[in-house]
This record gives C-alpha cells, structure tokens and sequence, in this order.
C-alpha cells in the first residue's frame, strides 16, 4: 500500500482553477520528483496535499487515511513535515527555537540533534544565532532540519536547490539523500539534474494536471519527453 | 546582512536616522519637563507614567492582536471601559454580580457538553434551517427566563441609588447589600428553563459550526464540569445571603482583588468568546473585520451607558492605598508602604495607588508578558505567527487556537487596565475612545508589533500628557507672546497625533518596528 495517495485532485485558488486533475502515488520510503515548467502546478500539489489549498474534489488519502478537507494543522501532525519554496525561517527566533518549534512532543529536538547536525554541521554553529542572521543555504538547511524534528514519515520539498551555489546544492543533495533512509520524500525540483540523481520515481504536471510517471532511470534516457514536458534539459 | 547585528555599534551603522531621532526626541522630552517648576517635575513625570502603563496596558493587547492576526481591533477601548465597570460592580454591588452570575453559568454549562452537541447536531438533517431555529428559539428562552430571575440592581436614574451614591458608601459601612430577591416557588422552573435555552443555543453552535461530530461521547470530565457550574448556580442561589454579607465584610482591599480577578477573567473570555464567533469567520475579509469591532465598540457604550448609567462617577480606592492619620502623608519612598493615601517625595506630593501601585502593576505586566513571549513555547509560537501563521500552521500547531488565546490574553490585559483605572481616573462611558485613542498612537510610534515598542510609546503618550496639563496649569513663556501660553487640556489628543505624524513622517516603521520586508 502506497504512503500517500493524490487521486484525480482539482484545486481552485480564487476563481483560478490551478489543478485539474492531479494524481500522485508515494510508496513509502521512495523520493519522487514532481517535474514540469514554471507555474505548471506542482507547488500547488503540495499544497494541496498540505491542505493549504484544499483540494475541490479529489482525494488525498495519507497511511491509508482520506485526509481531504482537514485542518493543515491537522494533516501535518499526522507525519507530514513540509519545506516551503521561500524557506520561511522565523526571523524573531533563534536557530535553536526555529527547531523547537516543530517539536510534537517535548524532547524531539534532544531526540534528533544528533542525526541533523550530522546532516547540517553548520547548524550546530549557528544554534544561539537568530534566524534573521543566516545565509541564504543556511536557511535552506534549518528549513530542512526543521521538518525533520518532530517523526515525520513523509516530507515535502519545494525546490531545495533554488539560489544555492553548486558547492552547496551538492551538500544538499547529500543530506536529502540521507534523510530519505528514515523518511518518504515528495521533491519539488525545477533543477532536472538534481531531480534525476536524488528521486526513484517521477510524476510530470502539466497545466495543472499529472500527465507522465514513472520510474526515473527510463525519463533519463528518454529525451524526448524531457523536451516535451520540461524543455531542454 | 551579517552577524554583527547584535552589537551596538553595528545596530547604529543600520539605524542611523532612527538613532539621531530618538536623540532629537530625548532632547525635547528633557527640555520640556525642564521648563517644569522643581517641585512638579517628580509629580509630571510619575503621573506620566502613571498614564503610560493604563494605556500600555490597553497598547500591549493591541498589539499583540495586531501582530498574530492582522486584526486592528477597534472595540478594544471599549473593553477597556467594560473592565472598568465591571471591576466597579463587583467591588461595590457584589450581591448583583452573584445575581447575574447563577443564570449565566446555568446558560454556560451545556456549552462544556459540546461534543455531545456535536453528536446530536450529526443527525439532524438541513443544518443551516434547524440551526438558525434553535438558535432563535434559544435566545428567546434564555431573555425570557432571565427577565424571571431575581436580580438586585442599583439605580441608575433615581439619586440614592445611583452608582456614583453608591461609591461613596464605599469604605464609610453604610455600604450594605440589597435585599436579597428570591426566586419563592419558581426558582426549579427558572433553572430548567435557563439551562434548556443554554442546550438549544449549545446545539444551534454545533449545527452552525462546519466541523463535523467527531466523538459522540463527551468523557465523565466534562459531564463533571457541567454538573460543577450547575451545583456552583444552586449553591449560589441558596446562600446568597451570607456569601453577600461575608464579601460586603470584607475589606476593600480583598474586595479590590476579587475585582481585578472577575474583571480580568470576564475582560478574557468576552475577548474569546468575540474572536471565535465574530472575528473567526472573518479572517479573508479584514475590512468586515475592522467595521465589526468598530460597531461593537459603539454598542458596549451604549450598553454599559444604559445599565449603569451615562455620568460618569468614580470607584473608591481600596484601603490599603486609601490610609489618613497623623503619621500621613508619608515620607520618602518608604512612604509607598507606609499605609498612606499620599507620599512626599522631593517637595512633591505623589498619590500611593496612582502614581506607585498603578505604575508597578504596569511594570509587572510588561515584565510578564515580555517573559511569557520570550520563555514559553507559547510566546515562541506567538512570535513566530506574527511573521508567518501558515507557516506554524504548517508545523503542526493549531494556530487558531492561539489566536482565541492571544485575543483572550489581549482583552484580559484591557480589562486589567480599566479596573486599574477606574480608582484614579473614574468611570465614564467615553474611556475606551480616549485610551484607544492613545493607545493607537502609542502603537505607531513605538512600532505596530513591536511588544517594547507599545511599551515605550505608551510612555512617550502618558508623559506628552502629563507635560502638556501641566504646562497648562503654570503656563509657559514662548519668546513671541507676551503673556505666558497656556495649553487647555483639549490639545492632548492633538499633540499626542502631533507626536504619531512627526514620528511617522522621519521613521515609518515606528522607532522599534522593523520594515515589512
């Protein structure tokens, strides 16, 4: 049985019908890319996935649970940690209460520091310093660190790689590459050479809707879908 | 940006217009109290103050509202005023808070059952119709049964029972409680009734409210509780008499207690009670919200204006901050804790509850809150979802609850600040727009979410105050007229907006806010 389960899903924003029939599976313990041009619709998947654009109609079930319709807080203490495109680390608190923050339960943080500042060295750096005076990469690393305090079993990316240098992107690819050892990963990447080394399996969106899946290893030798859909790669 | 921002030469380097300007503004602070004759000057500053920390108190909630959930709530003055009078019923007419207080928690218990009520709401088809039914039909019970309880209540229009006569029973022992009313043979008829029409209003909730009935069992607990405030009404009602005559005996000072609690607690929950039925649904439409509480505003004026009565009268000081005798008043600064109404400090006369205990509580209260924000995972939540709720949403936590709590934390510190008041500047329907008002400015000076930033600029309001009455007391030679100018107190609000539009103009942000971006 598949982890998460995105059936036929439409989304509105507005009056604007942003999905239009999404379908995503997850089984657990994969990474899968969701590809596709600049406003094709996949930042609003996890969104909507997330709950914060609800789905219209469709479903999204979580460990076989239809989550549809529930609270984001809600869907997101059910195991889903999620990391925003824009990082969205919190000014006014320190590295160390930008972790605690995500804690479920007491102790998370003491739980997982082990694991996360060896994914993130600089972090443990960093703990007492706010979030205002972190780098760019830096806060892309809290923001991952983050979603992986409280036991998450599914985590959603959104552009990891967005505005880092090549030196960083590498590290960040390591460390999602670790992470994924302990929990499913639904990656959002515009970066197709990233995408391609990091997921097992990917999903094309399209105007709005999921029009190719599959397994990774055949979209890589597969040109012509990738000049199809995602454009020169 | 880098990591020298902590220190103080790097904060000047990014600040320099604000830092030149808080000089600017210190410069002219210290020489307008400098043109203040020696021995009023510990008396303008300490009554400065004394104003700062009322409107503090009403500028912290503002604030901490403003910054989690974008909402500028205009009624928060009048919560204020309600503070102030309720915190003035229940040190003075406790027997009618007892009345009021047995058919509102009869009202309140079915409300703890809600699970239950969401259980039977899950079966009743067409929820929008039967809700809006039970709904009415509910409100009318519950103003019919309430109109049969006995309620004992001063005056408001006749002279011997007006509030302002009865404040000055206060601390005299005239003051005595009303002759109990008494329900005779209706009073089980009264109970159901008002209980039946708090179940049809609980249950109109759970159909209007769009969640669905989860768990259709409340647990023992809850039965408990609704049973406890039942029991709580029943043994209310049948002691009436000697719960009465043991408040009226005790004293004023324990009676002045009791009022902060009931006032801080009523101020909390009506503040609750507005954000989860009114603000709530109005979240995407912040204009709606804006015209809501200001309307709301304008109908607890006329509420409170109609129950206890438009003049405006005072609230007697409680004993301890209210002392004579020949040793009175006292001096120095123990003088504070001398039991005297007065103290002598520097050749000036400084009141012990307005200038000293009104001062203090401010100070405890910016402590307080700036610990709860700083050191609790509920100030971290807080901080955090003043940058970004659906962010924190995201995370987990259930932001709407914290938005009731922080409304309630809001409108329980407004409440504070009225009963505070209301000993040393008196009742009046119209406190809520004035404090408002400076509250409101205190805000944009300081800094629209910033926490010390509503501190600092409620300061700068209470001293502009202060400095401007006194100013007009004495007068103050100005180089091009020939008699001494004298500023009536009319032109508070106009300088205090003076104040909001220079600070505005130089440093949009406030002078400890931080830009949008």
């Amino acid at each position: 049985m598949s982890l998460l389960n995105v059936d036929a899903v439409h989304t509105m924003i507005g009056h604007y019908h942003i999905l239009e029939g999404v379908s995503v599976m997850v089984d657990e313990g994969s990474i899968v890319a969701l590809l596709g041009r600049n406003g094709a619709g996949k930042t609003t998947t996890l969104k909507t996935i997330l709950g914060i654009h609800p789905a219209s109609s469709g479903s999204v079930e979580f460990d076989g649970v239809d989550i549809t319709g529930y609270a984001t807080f809600d869907i997101a203490a059910k195991g889903i940690g999620y990391v925003p495109e824009e990082r969205i680390i919190f000014h006014d608190l320190t590295v160390e209460e930008n972790l605690r923050i995500a804690e479920r339960t007491k102790g998370d943080l003491e739980s997982k520091e082990e694991f996360l500042f060896g994914l993130f060295p600089d972090l443990k750096r960093l703990i007492k310093l706010p979030g205002t005076s972190l780098s760019g990469g830096q806060q892309q690393m809290l923001a991952v660190a983050r979603a992986l305090v409280p036991d998450n079993r599914l985590l959603l990316i959104d552009e990891p790689s967005e505005g880092l240098a090549p030196v960083l992107i590498e590290q960040m690819m390591e460390a999602i590459k670790k992470l994924s050892s302990r929990t499913t990963v639904v990656l959002v990447e515009q970066n197709f050479i990233v995408a391609s080394r990091l997921a097992e399996r990917y999903v094309i969106i399209e105007e709005g809707q999921s029009v190719k899946d599959g397994a990774m290893v055949d979209l890589v030798n597969d040109e012509e879908i990738i000049r199809r859909y995602l454009g020169a790669a | 940006m880098n990591t020298q921002t902590g220190t103080v030469s790097g904060w000047l380097r990014q600040n320099r217009t604000r830092a030149a300007f808080l000089a600017v503004l210190i410069v002219f602070f210290a020489a307008a109290l400098g043109g203040i004759r020696r021995q009023d000057l510990l008396l303008t500053i300490m009554q400065g103050l004394s104003v700062g920390a009322i409107t503090f108190l009403v500028a912290s909630g503002l604030s901490l509202i403003f910054g989690l959930m974008d909402v500028l709530n205009l009624a928060h003055g009048e919560l204020f005023m309600l503070g102030a009078y309720i915190g003035w019923t229940v040190y003075t007419r406790f027997d009618t808070v007892v009345d009021i207080l047995v058919p509102l928690l009869l009202l309140a218990a079915p409300f703890v059952l809600m699970p239950l009520w969401r259980g039977i709401a899950y079966r009743i088809p067409r929820r929008r119709l039967s809700g809006s039914i039970a709904l009415i039909v509910g409100l009318v019970a519950a103003i019919v049964s309430f109109t049969r309880f006995p309620l004992v209540i001063w005056n408001a229009t006749g002279f011997a029972n007006t509030p302002a006569a009865l404040s000055a029973q206060v601390g005299t022992g005239l003051l005595k409680p009303f002759p109990a009313g008494s329900f005779g043979w209706a009073a089980p008829v009264a109970f159901i009734a008002m209980a039946i029409a708090g179940s049809l209003l609980a249950l109109s909730s759970a159909l209007l409210s769009n969640r669905q009935g989860a768990s259709k069992h409340p647990n023992p607990s809850r039965y408990a509780s609704a049973g406890l405030l039942v029991a709580v009404a029943v043994v209310l009602t049948m002691y009436k008499t000697p719960i009465n005559d043991w408040v009226f005996g005790l004293s004023t000072s324990w009676r002045f207690l009791i009022a902060v609690v009931i006032s801080v607690g009523v101020g909390a929950l009506l503040g609750a009670a507005i954000e989860v039925v009114l603000i709530r649904p109005l979240y995407s439409r912040p204009i709606y919200q804006l015209m809501l509480t200001l309307g709301l505003g304008f109908i607890l004026v006329e509420l409170v204006g109609d129950i206890w009565g438009k003049p405006q009268f005072t609230m007697a000081r409680p004993a301890l901050f209210a002392g004579t005798g020949p040793d009175c008043p006292g001096q120095g600064f123990g003088g504070f804790f001398s039991g005297c109404s007065t103290v002598e400090i520097f050749g000036g006369t400084l009141r012990v509850y307005n200038e000293g205990f009104v001062v203090l509580v401010g100070i405890v209260v910016l402590v307080a809150v700036s610990l709860l924000l700083k050191r609790t995972r509920i100030g971290m939540i807080i901080r955090a979802g003043v940058q970004d709720p659906h962010m924190v949403q995201a995370l987990g936590v259930n932001v709407r609850r914290v938005f009731t709590l922080v409304f309630a934390l809001g409108t329980g510190l407004a409440a504070l600040g009225g009963v505070l008041a209301a000993p040393s500047i008196g009742l009046d329907t119209g406190m809520g727009a004035v404090f408002l008002l400076g509250a409101i400015v205190a805000l944009a000076v300081g800094g629209l979410t910033s926490f010390s930033g509503a501190a600092a600029g409620a300061l700068l309001v209470g001293l502009l105050q202060q400095i401007i009455i006194r100013f007009g007391q004495n007068g103050i030679t100005l180089p091009f007229m020939s008699e001494p100018f004298k500023p009536t107190p009319t032109l508070i609000p106009a300088a205090a907006i003076l104040l909001m539009v220079v600070v505005l103009l130089v440093l949009p942000n406030g002078l400890f806010g931080r830009s949008e971006q």
